[in-house]
């Protein structure tokens, strides 16, 4: 996209009141799961959850769905983290959070359509970047998981022309950035992207956000946007994509972002990438059961 | 065959010892043996699979079990024995619908375009180990379909082929119970089958498209024959095959297909490690073994 219309836009994102703020407790959030794995406070998270009622109570009905409870129902916040898993929960207090910057009535995809894609790329990128040794997983998942994050904008800022371009990917069955820039003249990636900013996400994350449809220049956002690439793509063509069928071929391995990644990852060349794409119908379960879970009315 | 209530009752079982961890070696073996990789939420089918052939062996845990695929002479038995269990049922009409999906919404498609820039208007699949029959119908059905839409005035031929006499026979017959069609979809079965009995007979202008023959994958002399193939499937059988007759038997199939040809294996098969000419292409819930090439000059014919 070009600078000036980027310029443009940036500009008619921000002046409209509906440009989603940034929920309060996605900033700690952020930083606090912006280290090793290892070294996230557990104290920190369950603080963060007492934070928001809704969630608190969320993660109380999570630890005692049918999923989780262990052996008797959990009734403070701490007991709930630890029967979820502190990764569970983070994924809740994102999807929470997030889901905060947009009312229910403002949605334009099927949120649970959205949540699933969102939750399963963020898994798929953790899972590749951990077998090509990547050395930060966790930011990978972070990015997996921000990667479509424009979507919310454009709900909110072009409600009536998004709804345009998303009827017209299902009917026409083209990816859905094809359409927006169609019907929209950007796409989700782009107004993503002045999401990030405007929210001080990292700038490696933010250019994940903005590039994981276009990665023409590697030298831009690095390994991080070709994993992303990639991830999506392989959702989207295993049950955790945008919901509707997208008749094409993708050949891996011949796909600009495994061929940058195999220049920088020597295991890249190790990977069983049939195997990875079966094991994936794993994750399309998991996630099902988590978003169906967090969303149950 | 199994029907479904009588799985369903032995998947219960199994389900409550799916945490033993010797059942993972046992899912990880299968794929390194077959290239069969039953994800998690198949996981239960495999324990299933397996508690059954445990139990015949007399087994008295999965670790023990592991031991009898690994450790005793007659392993390489065990493990034919538990391919089969796992494999039992598969063979229905229509088994595999986004296989069927990407066939005809991705691969007829661009088959279609890059035959028709050199005026060829002819499309041959072959269904490698067709067993009794229920694919190379399904293939038939599809590519009927076809015929009155995209595919108008060309025509194709569907070679099936297997290397049972008796399943052979059987298929030519084309007639199925219940079981058999139960993912047929209603317009189909309406249009291509007449009840015969309590079972289903598959209608003559299916059939004529078919050629059946009896056909041994090893033999290298008949598979030389095996040429000029737009779509190869073979489902379920190279599983059984040892390293070298599989690479061996991939380079058939490759030198059979002509140039932009896919090659598909059973729902949860792979090729990984066998063969470097095919590219691994992902549809949407299917993958597929391709061909690459532009040209279609370029490739044998028959």
């Amino acid at each position: 996209m070009k600078t000036e219309t980027l310029e443009r836009l940036r500009l008619k994102i921000i002046k409209i009141d509906a440009m989603p703020t940034i929920p309060v407790i996605l900033r700690p959030l952020l930083r606090c799961l912006d280290q090793p794995a290892e070294e996230v406070d557990m104290n920190r998270i369950v603080e963060l959850v007492s934070y928001d009622k809704s969630i608190a109570a969320q993660c109380i009905r999570m630890a005692n769905s049918a999923l989780f409870m262990r052996n008797s129902p959990s009734e403070s916040v701490r007991s709930a983290v630890m029967s979820v898993g502190m990764w569970r929960v983070r994924d809740l207090l994102f999807s929470n959070s997030l889901s905060q910057v947009i009312p229910a009535d403002r949605w334009v995809v099927d949120p649970l359509v959205f949540w699933k894609h969102s939750l399963g790329v963020a898994l798929v990128c953790r899972k590749f970047a951990e077998m090509i040794d990547y050395p930060d997983p966790e930011k990978a998942y972070l990015a997996g998981l921000l990667h479509d994050i424009g979507v919310i904008v454009n709900c909110m800022v072009a409600p009536v022309e998004f709804r345009a371009a998303v009827e017209k990917a299902t009917r026409e069955l083209i990816p859905l950035d094809e359409a927006e820039h169609a019907v929209l003249g950007f796409r989700h990636s782009d107004s993503g992207r002045i999401l990030a900013e405007a929210w001080k996400i990292p700038t490696e994350i933010a250019d994940a956000i903005e590039l994981h449809h276009q990665i023409g220049d590697p030298d831009r956002g690095g390994p991080l946007v070709a994993l992303v690439h990639l991830s999506d793509l392989l959702c989207r063509m295993r049950d955790l994509g945008y919901g509707y069928y997208e008749p094409r071929q993708v050949d891996f391995p011949n796909e600009p972002g495994w061929l940058y990644l195999m220049m920088k990852f020597p295991h890249m060349a190790e990977i069983d990438l049939a195997r990875f794409t079966f094991s994936l119908d794993e994750y399309a379960k998991e996630v099902g059961d988590l978003v169906a879970t967090v969303f149950a009315s | 065959m199994p029907n479904e209530s009588t799985l369903l009752k032995e998947d219960a079982v199994a389900a409550e010892s799916l945490g033993d961890p010797a059942w993972i070696r046992i899912r990880d073996l299968v794929y390194q043996v077959s290239g069969i990789y039953q994800a998690e939420n198949k996981f239960y089918l495999l324990v299933s699979r397996a508690s059954r052939r445990m139990k015949a062996t007399g087994a008295r845990s999965p670790r023990e079990y592991l031991d009898f695929l690994t450790a005793r002479p007659s392993r390489d038995a065990e493990m034919r024995n538990l391919l089969n269990e796992i494999t039992i049922g598969e063979t229905c009409l229509f088994r595999s619908l986004p296989q069927i999906d990407a066939l005809r919404r991705v691969v007829i498609p661009s088959l279609a375009e890059a035959k028709k820039k050199m005026a060829f208007t002819k499309l041959r699949f072959w269904s490698a180990g067709c067993s009794t029959g229920e694919e190379p119908y399904t293939l038939a059905m599809i590519l009927m379909e076809e015929t009155q839409a995209l595919l108008k005035g060309w025509t194709f031929e569907v070679v099936a082929t297997d290397l049972n006499d008796r399943s052979v026979a059987k298929a030519q017959e084309g007639v199925y119970n219940d079981y058999a069609v139960r993912n047929v979809p209603p317009a189909y079965m309406k249009k291509y089958f007449t009840k015969a009995g309590s079972d289903y007979r598959v209608v003559d202008s299916v059939r004529e498209h078919i050629t059946f023959s009896r056909l041994n994958m090893l033999d290298d002399s008949k598979m030389l024959f095996m040429r000029g193939l737009d779509v190869i499937f073979c489902c379920n059988v190279l599983i059984y095959f040892d390293g070298k007759s599989k690479t061996r038997t991939i380079q058939h199939f490759y030198n059979a297909l002509l140039t932009n040809g896919y090659f598909f294996l059973g729902h949860s098969e792979s090729l990984f490690g066998i063969s470097e000419k095919f590219h691994l292409v992902h549809f949407p819930g299917a993958t597929a073994y391709w061909k690459p090439g532009q040209s279609l000059s370029k490739a044998g014919t028959p």
